[in-house]
């Protein structure tokens, strides 16, 4: 290795470990006495360039962290509220939304799902009787009484009609139950005055105070029952 | 926040503290020879620090530590020109590190080599500081930087002889320096 290259190689890097560079250095002393001056120079440099740290950067920086990571924390769990909190208006709309609207369109589909819902749970050999004081007891939030029976009242009973409290009412029929529901007036559903399936027939009635709706079979007379309503129920405003 | 995020924050936490400990020191005098300013070299480490921290996880390799947060350091320094149209200050005397409070022989010779090497381009010193308190190789050095490695050898080669020059004609002008 010439001087020259052993000179820039040591400039370089004083503390080189080249095999080159080592072996000439023990060839030639004074390649070492070179190398060692420039060993002792990067030491005066390294001094010079240590620079005296801020004794309390190192403080400083742990601080920052677990501040900022305070901060990340909070804004996750913010966001995490934030979650939870939509979630739960989701949910509560979703619940309000199910109970409270109408999946039919009118009065007569709800009215054939609602009896069919309740197939079985009364029938026409059914021995119970509700008396007329009692049903027009039930009648007074509707506003309305019956100044006589329509017929044999098996079962008089307040129930959901499509979110509504209705009276639902049961009579006996010629061979099956005639439903009739009460229904307070409602503007989700559209009035439909007759409807039918393959099996049962029916018809509403647009009174002043509620909607009437009888729901029977096909061999019931539907306007027999319609008129005697008509004829019978009086409303008190 | 279950067990096993809590424990994993606690284990990051330990990391970085331990990242903390053992290189802000080196980190800060490299900011410092880059910047030649103590505060603008402090946000730097701070500011680097911090995103360290945000990518911890994207560390492996203790051992690249250094080198990787150097990277950092270089980028954050490069943004902040980006940032603000620095009139990119040629070394100014009054940045460099005043010690000369304690005045001993030793602190005298160092203030004036500050000097010295702040007045070095700083494509020379760059890779000598890399060298010299990073104690990285040729190799690491022409990565981090983005150079071939013969470049390298020649800027240091050519930093260590200004230096050395500077030194031998130290007498003369120490003290009229000092005066």
């Amino acid at each position: 290795m010439d001087d020259l290259q052993f000179r820039r190689m040591i400039y370089a890097d004083p503390n080189s470990r080249d095999k080159a560079v080592l072996d000439a250095q023990q060839d030639d002393p004074s390649k070492k006495e070179f190398a060692q001056e420039l060993i002792q120079l990067d030491e005066k440099i390294k001094q010079a360039m240590n620079v005296p740290v801020p004794e309390d950067l190192r403080d400083k920086l742990i601080l920052r962290q677990t501040l900022a990571s305070h901060q990340q924390k909070k804004h996750k769990s913010r966001v995490y509220l934030a979650l939870a909190a939509s979630v739960a208006i989701i949910a509560g709309v979703a619940v309000n939304f199910l109970q409270f609207s109408s999946s039919y369109t009118n009065l007569g589909d709800y009215a054939l799902a609602h009896v069919y819902h309740e197939e079985g749970a009364f029938s026409n050999q059914d021995e119970s009787r509700v008396s007329l004081a009692s049903l027009n007891q039930k009648m007074i939030a509707f506003d309305g009484s019956f100044n006589q029976s329509l017929g044999e009242l098996i079962s008089a009973d307040y129930c959901r009609f499509d979110g509504m409290k209705s009276l639902h009412l049961v009579y006996k029929g010629v061979t099956d139950t005639v439903a009739v529901f009460v229904v307070p007036k409602n503007e989700q559903l559209d009035f439909s005055a007759t409807f039918e399936d393959k099996r049962l027939q029916g018809e509403s009635i647009d009174f002043k105070g509620a909607n009437i709706i009888v729901v029977a079979d096909k061999n019931e007379s539907i306007s027999k029952w319609q008129q005697s309503i008509s004829d019978n129920i009086s409303w008190s405003i | 926040m279950s067990p096993l995020v809590s424990n994993n924050m606690a284990t990051k936490q330990k990391r970085y503290e331990a990242l903390v400990k053992a290189l802000h020191a080196d980190l800060y005098r490299y900011a410092y020879w880059l910047t030649h300013d103590k505060q603008v070299s402090e946000d730097l480490v701070q500011e680097t620090f911090l995103r360290a921290w945000r990518a911890l996880d994207s560390l492996k390799d203790e051992k690249a530590a250094k080198s990787w947060l150097i990277t950092i350091l270089r980028r954050e320094n490069a943004r902040r020109f980006e940032r603000k149209r620095f009139d990119m200050s040629e070394y100014e005397e009054a940045n460099v590190m005043d010690t000369q409070s304690t005045s001993t022989e030793q602190e005298i010779e160092n203030h004036w080599l500050r000097e010295k090497i702040a007045q070095l381009p700083p494509e020379y010193s760059e890779p000598l500081v890399l060298q010299i308190i990073g104690g990285f190789s040729g190799e690491d050095i022409a990565a981090m930087l983005n150079l071939n490695k013969n470049t390298v050898m020649t800027r240091l080669f050519r930093a260590r002889n200004q230096l050395k020059e500077a030194l031998e004609e130290q007498p003369a002008t120490r003290g009229q320096y000092n005066g």
